[in-house]
């Protein structure tokens, strides 16, 4: 798309009026969205985007454009724009130009641009048949195949020139059940960054009977109780509950608007001693995962929280500098028309020692968080909300009832305090996580953990 | 300043035949042709330095193609003419796995519910919009952070304010003849204020849009967001308990975005809605009525047509609290054998049309001010901000619960503020326990642009400790 010495020129021209960081970014994309509802192929979309974003950094200002091409002469002349933004008599020169190498490396089998859009129907009709199939109590079936082929060249002042290929794979699956008037919902989701072998591993069936079998289960949901209750949250996607509440306030942009409880608190006790979390943009495969970040810094694994202790943010370019400590690979955007900023990548609550029959085990009363449907937090006070979407009461260490219409509040700060036991049943969830507008590939996770206090809200009695 | 302009942007129209010559010729029986172009500005400011700006100017062309009654589509930002070709090519491909069905087809003019729209232009489009400068953006952006600022000492900081705008021209042409174009500018400004007050740490946003910059009440944004934020200092949580609550406009605006979104004929067919064959039944007490209008003055959401081309008009949905109609597009109300009412929608040249709504409001009353319910509430709570929305309602069953701020009310004043509790119930509960409605009615952007008055509801579970 764009060479060396293309990308210098334009770096050159960028910083032609004294600017202090330049930079450009420069993205290809083909997508195909293929969407199953209702017992049909409702829609079979494609398309393709190509573009640049450039952006100077001058003191503490960001200057950011795009075109929606990548010829050099619209470059040249974007960058020379851009420049005015920028007046300073100090004239800074790009440094040469060294592609970045890293030990990241994995292997694309079956490209999904390749596959027949024939092949990409039989996946869906198969997931539509498999979870109709699994009860006559299905009432409805919505499947999405989703698929994105990414280049990326990042060129900036600094001499960073790392080119990443990213395959993208997504299938997500809802379902509704229906018995007289009750009425409940299942979803499931399998992505990968990697392409349609994905289903070699495993079947987009199992998908849609998980997602049946989720629903089928709620139909016998009661009203989930009120008040205070200690709560298990299962592995795998109850790690959303982390990513909100404690991930996005180690987001380097929130520190430096002092919008995060976790500011000053490097080296400091922030959670029982039984967690550990972890964001690791290098786990081969996993949704969150790529080469380099969007500002080409190389991916790395970062502990966060060890053993409860506070070790590390989650920084880019413009935080790494203004907090004087080292970029840890999670600067990302949305697309070449986005300016990134700290985001996470796979981020997760690292294994324990416990088994999760264990951690059941010890609760007399309670309630289990298997699923979520999301939630919501203000990083600034750690303040958040979470919809349970399969949850079930225990009673006596086993489960009991599945339960309806339930929320978790609390404090993230706290609630990491209150973690009482870590199974070592770890699991992973894809997601995306948007922020100021833009949303980029997310993965969640942990294994069973058992918060000894959390305010459930439901409808039922205490 | 920074003005990254395309030199070679021309007409859209033009472009748009460009490609309807190139389709006229691949062997498709319909097709459609959406164009959007777009220029954006996007200022952030913080501590009185611009902390980013960003100036951007798209655009892209999606096209649907209907081919032995299935439909295909694609879109690309690039417009040489191998890609364009491509473009094309793509959407037969996918064609070739949609379903085949007879309803499939672009809209006739007999299948509009409404006559033409009235000139909205005026009213989506403000020449003044480009009088402002990117250094006039900056100021009234840095002039809000000094006027919160000193407003209250308890502020601690601002976690973001953003200035953003936005002129785009919208283009459609369809192989049956429709051509239109229409052209809108916008501006919004967000604030989001953090205020300490010893250990504790409460939030408080508010925000403004007009259809151009001079449109934005500064002092007003400014006192809403610092009033919300040092108001719930010392908040604390409360018992868990049935009581009366007081919805301020902004929270039931996102209440009535969920009942909005399974109004539309698509969620209805599939069985997703609990309003599937209530049509004539009374769901809300009397005095509620509900519209979808496309053609609202200054609705933000107010255009001639809708994304494929049918005129946008004025729907009641309910009427005395009985529903009336869902709102549909033209394949939904083929379907159904009815018209269509002009509510395909779009996010952009990268999606399909598919069923959504324009200006959706509540009717607000004539006489009962926010201040007058205030006083007539002896116990209850006043709930300023929800949270979890997105997560905690589920449209289809219905169940609601999310978590809820504000102020407790004791004999018709505002008393003490409560946070980390949580309002639960289900749509038709809600629905049916709206006791009073505010005179108040204010809209807000949140896909698709929804107004709801401040609403007094009985009864509804709050979780606490």
């Amino acid at each position: 798309m764009i060479n060396k010495a293309t990308a210098k020129k334009v770096l050159n021209q960028l910083l032609g009026s004294g600017g202090q960081f330049g930079e450009l970014f420069v993205q290809k994309k083909v997508a195909n969205n293929l969407r199953l509802d209702d017992n049909k192929i409702e829609n079979s979309s494609s398309g393709f985007e190509i573009g640049c974003g450039l952006r100077l950094i001058y003191k503490d200002s960001t200057y950011y454009g795009f075109v929606d091409s990548v010829e050099e002469a619209k470059l040249i002349e974007s960058a020379k724009i851009l420049s005015f933004a920028v007046s300073n008599s100090k004239i800074n020169k790009p440094l040469d130009l060294n592609e970045s190498r890293n030990s990241y490396n994995i292997k694309i089998l079956d490209y999904p641009d390749k596959v027949l859009p024939e092949i990409k129907k039989q996946i869906l009709v198969s997931v539509n048949s498999s979870a109709r199939n699994k009860s006559e109590y299905i009432y409805q079936v919505t499947a999405a195949l989703s698929d994105l082929e990414e280049e990326i060249i990042i060129a900036n002042s600094e001499g960073v020139f790392s080119k990443n290929f990213l395959v993208k794979t997504f299938l997500a699956v809802s379902v509704i059940a229906l018995r007289g008037a009750e009425v409940r919902t299942g979803y499931k989701s399998l992505a990968k960054t990697k392409g349609f072998e994905l289903f070699t591993e495993k079947k987009p069936e199992d998908v849609a009977s998980e997602a049946a079998a989720m629903a089928i289960n709620m139909l016998d949901a009661i009203n989930a109780p009120v008040g205070i209750s200690p709560v298990i949250i299962g592995p795998g996607f109850g790690g959303v509950i982390f990513h909100e509440a404690c991930g996005h306030g180690l987001e380097a942009d929130a520190i430096i608007k002092n919008a995060s409880v976790f500011k000053d608190k490097i080296g400091s006790r922030i959670a029982s001693e039984t967690v550990t979390a972890i964001d690791d943009s290098t786990l081969e495969y996993h949704w969150g995962s790529y080469k380099f970040d969007d500002e080409g810094c190389s991916s790395q694994r970062n502990v966060l929280i060890e053993k409860g202790i506070l070790k590390s943010y989650l920084l880019d370019v413009k935080s790494s500098k203004k907090l004087s400590l080292p970029q840890t690979g999670n600067g990302r955007r949305q697309s070449y028309r986005d300016i990134p900023f700290p985001r996470m990548s796979n981020t997760f609550i690292d294994n324990g020692v416990e088994k999760p029959d264990t951690i059941l085990g010890s609760v007399k009363k309670g309630i289990y968080a298997k699923e979520f449907s999301g939630g919501q937090v203000d990083p600034a006070t750690g303040d958040f909300v979470f919809g349970i979407s399969e949850g079930y009461m225990i009673e006596n260490g086993q489960l009991g009832y599945p339960i309806k219409g339930a929320t978790l509040i609390g404090n993230g700060p706290e609630i990491l305090g209150k973690i009482e036991a870590v199974g070592n049943d770890i699991d992973y969830a894809p997601g995306f996580c948007g922020k100021n507008g833009q949303s980029v590939t997310n993965e969640v996770g942990q294994p069973t953990i058992k918060v000894s206090s959390i305010t459930v809200g439901g409808t039922g009695a205490a | 300043m920074v003005n990254l302009k395309n030199n070679d942007k021309k007409n859209d129209m033009e472009t748009a035949q460009k490609i309807s010559l190139l389709m006229d010729k691949a062997g498709i029986d319909e097709y459609e042709i959406y164009i959007s172009n777009s220029i954006d500005n996007d200022i952030e400011i913080f501590e009185g330095e611009v902390e980013s700006l960003s100036y951007s100017d798209s655009k892209g062309a999606g096209i649907r193609v209907f081919k032995e009654n299935s439909i295909g589509y694609a879109y690309t930002n690039s417009f040489e003419e191998n890609s364009l070709s491509d473009t094309i090519e793509k959407a037969i491909l996918n064609s070739k796995i949609t379903a085949r069905e007879d309803i499939n087809g672009l809209p006739s003019k007999d299948e509009y519910k409404y006559p033409d729209a009235p000139d909205l232009s005026r009213e989506m489009y403000d020449e003044e919009f480009f009088k402002a400068t990117i250094e006039d953006k900056i100021k009234l952006s840095m002039d809000l952070e000094k006027i919160v600022k000193g407003k209250d000492r308890r502020i601690s900081g601002l976690d973001s304010l953003n200035y953003s705008d936005n002129f785009s021209e919208t283009t459609l042409l369809n192989s049956k003849g429709f051509k239109g174009a229409y052209k809108s500018t916008s501006c919004f400004l967000f604030l989001n204020i953090i205020s300490k007050e010893g250990d504790d740490t409460s939030t408080g946003f508010s925000f403004s849009y007009g259809r151009n910059p001079q449109k934005l009440n500064l002092e007003k944004i400014a006192q809403e967001a610092v009033s919300k934020s040092v108001n719930l200092l010392g908040a604390k949580k409360i018992k868990s308990k049935n009581a009366d609550i007081l919805l301020d406009s902004l929270v039931s605006s996102q209440f009535l975005g969920v009942i909005a979104s399974i109004l539309t004929s698509d969620s209805v067919q599939k069985g997703k809605s609990l309003f599937k064959d209530k049509l004539g039944e009374k769901i809300f007490s009397e005095n509620i009525n509900i519209f979808d209008s496309g053609i609202l003055k200054k609705g933000f959401s107010s255009k001639p047509f809708d994304a494929e081309g049918v005129n946008k008009g004025n729907t009641q949905i309910f009427k005395d609290g009985v529903l009336q109609t869902y709102l549909y597009d033209c394949y939904t109300a083929r379907k159904d054998k009815t018209l269509s009412t002009g509510n395909a929608v779009r996010s952009s040249y990268k999606s399909t049309p598919s069923v959504g709504i324009s200006n959706f409001y509540m009717e607000p009353s004539k006489d009962k001010s926010f201040e007058n319910i205030l006083k007539s509430i002896d116990d209850g709570f006043y709930v300023i901000d929800i949270i979890g929305l997105h997560s905690g309602a589920n449209p289809v069953t219905g169940d609601i619960s999310v978590g809820a701020k504000g102020l407790w009310i004791k004999n018709g004043t505002l008393d003490f503020p409560v946070k980390e509790v949580t309002i639960a119930t289900d749509i038709l509960s809600f629905c049916k326990k709206i006791h009073t409605i505010g005179s108040d009615l204010k809209f807000f952007p949140s896909g698709g642009f929804i107004g709801s008055p401040s609403l007094y509801i009985k009864d509804i579970s709050i979780s606490g400790i």
